[in-house]
């Protein structure tokens, strides 16, 4: 298992081709933003959280697709299955690349989003960070449980957003309340039922997921 | 064990369930007291509350029967699971329309980002992307072992969008299991009960007929292919 994360790691630290295109597009997304909406100084802390969130999603369903990509296209997903690990394993191990991608991704793009947005964030930035990390989760659990699904249809890539993104509005109401939260300078305490949606969103997934591919993965 | 309920369903349902919707028109339109307050846009109640009941009641068992076939990978729990969601989505669909044309006389529009409408909507969508993700596998077995996880996450999914859209905010009215207004009159409650029967009928009648083409179709699949095989040998 941790062969399989070592590997994706290395893969993606060599090229830098999946996270440098996720930066790049989730800066124009937050940039689209800024036109779309003509942010006045008092309606930016309302919309920041959403716009957030919404270049998150859109760039983690391009980027969280290509992670079974790789070993369609090289022809390594029968090795990958009959390697000794459990398929539950190969779940987790690909999930937990596609985290490590997203936290990346979020390290580089919240910078540039507090500076865009010319937000103050200072004391809650460790809040912040666990509401990302908590909708991330949820993110690439969703998608890395998916991702598979969509490139056995015809539309390949093009299925993996109409799959999943019905099934994380209620992940993405959550954190966007979640992350408006916590830019007021609340405290973690303060999420209450927010809190519990993106921990249960979390939990459901990551459970459904390492059981369901026993199932799924049967070439 | 599916194919007795299906054949069940299809021996016994067929002959009732145009009556049963004839009286419950009859009932509707005819028999039924108007309501005081919200007039005659009232009497959609009778056909979208149940549509939307109905649907739920499709999902759940689309949900149930998929968790079934990944356990027995028995392909008749498969057919049971897409025919449910193709009948569900139907009924889905009709309380979406219906709701609408309410809200329309009742709320001066047609859409509003309500707690459940929104809910509804985005179970409409889950289960909308379930079929495309049946159409575009073209029938491999990863397509509809995958399809049947999709289906398990919609229904476990349910819950949680409810709570998450009902904190985010609600108007729509609280009709059934509301202590204080609600139905009352029992003509009313009558009428209801008469529609919900009729529809749930009217869907176990689609769901078997669904399900009856699927296994037909793949036997015909199976048919054709065999008869290749035999013409080649000889």
């Amino acid at each position: 298992m941790l062969a399989v994360i070592w590997k994706d790691i290395m893969l993606e630290s060599r090229g830098r081709e999946t996270i440098s295109a996720l930066f790049v597009l989730g800066v124009v997304i937050l940039l689209i933003f800024n036109f779309a909406v003509d942010v006045g100084s008092d309606e930016i802390e309302r919309m920041a959280p959403g716009m957030l969130w919404i270049a998150i999603v859109l760039s983690a369903m391009l980027g969280l697709g290509r992670i079974f990509l790789i070993e369609k296209e090289n022809g390594c997903m029968t090795a990958l299955v009959l390697s000794p690990i459990d398929r539950g394993g190969l779940f987790i191990a690909k999930l937990l690349v596609n985290l490590l991608l997203l936290i990346v991704f979020e390290a580089m793009l919240v910078p540039v989003f507090i500076l865009l947005f010319d937000l103050d964030v200072g004391a809650n930035a460790l809040n912040l960070a666990v509401v990302l990390g908590a909708g991330s989760l949820g993110l690439a659990a969703t998608g890395t449980l998916f991702a598979l699904a969509a490139l056995g249809t015809r539309a390949r890539e093009l299925m993996l957003p109409l799959i999943v993104l019905p099934l994380q509005i209620p992940l993405l109401i959550a954190a966007v309340k979640a992350t408006d939260i916590v830019l007021r300078s609340g405290s973690l305490a303060d999420l209450g039922a927010w809190g519990s949606i993106l921990a249960a969103f979390d939990v459901i997934f990551v459970t459904v997921g390492w059981l369901a591919f026993e199932f799924i993965t049967v070439d | 064990m599916i194919n007795k309920v299906e054949n069940l369903i299809l021996a016994l349902v067929p002959p009732i369930v145009g009556p049963a919707i004839l009286v419950s028109l009859w009932a509707i339109f005819f028999w039924v007291p108007t309501d005081v307050s919200l007039g005659l846009s009232q009497r959609i109640f009778y056909y979208h509350v149940p549509s939307a009941i109905t649907s739920l009641l499709a999902f759940a068992i689309a949900g149930g029967t998929s968790a079934l076939y990944l356990r027995t990978a028995n392909e008749d729990w498969d057919h049971a699971a897409s025919a449910a969601v193709t009948a569900g989505l139907t009924f889905a669909s009709l309380a979406l329309i219906t709701g609408s044309v309410w809200a329309r006389t009742a709320w001066g529009t047609w859409w509003t980002w309500d707690a459940r409408l929104t809910t509804f909507l985005i179970l409409w969508a889950v289960f909308a992307s379930y079929e495309l993700l049946r159409a575009l596998s073209a029938g491999n077995e990863m397509g509809r072992r995958y399809a049947a996880v999709l289906a398990i996450v919609g229904a476990l999914n349910i819950p949680l969008v409810q709570f998450a859209t009902r904190l985010w905010r609600t108007i729509h009215p609280q009709v059934i299991n509301n202590p204080e207004g609600g139905i009352s009159d029992p003509a009313m409650q009558a009428t209801f009960l008469i529609s919900l029967v009729s529809f749930w009928l009217l869907f176990a009648w689609l769901w078997a007929l669904r399900m009856r083409v699927l296994r037909l179709s793949t036997r015909t699949e199976l048919l054709v292919e065999e008869s290749y095989h035999w013409s080649s040998t000889r």
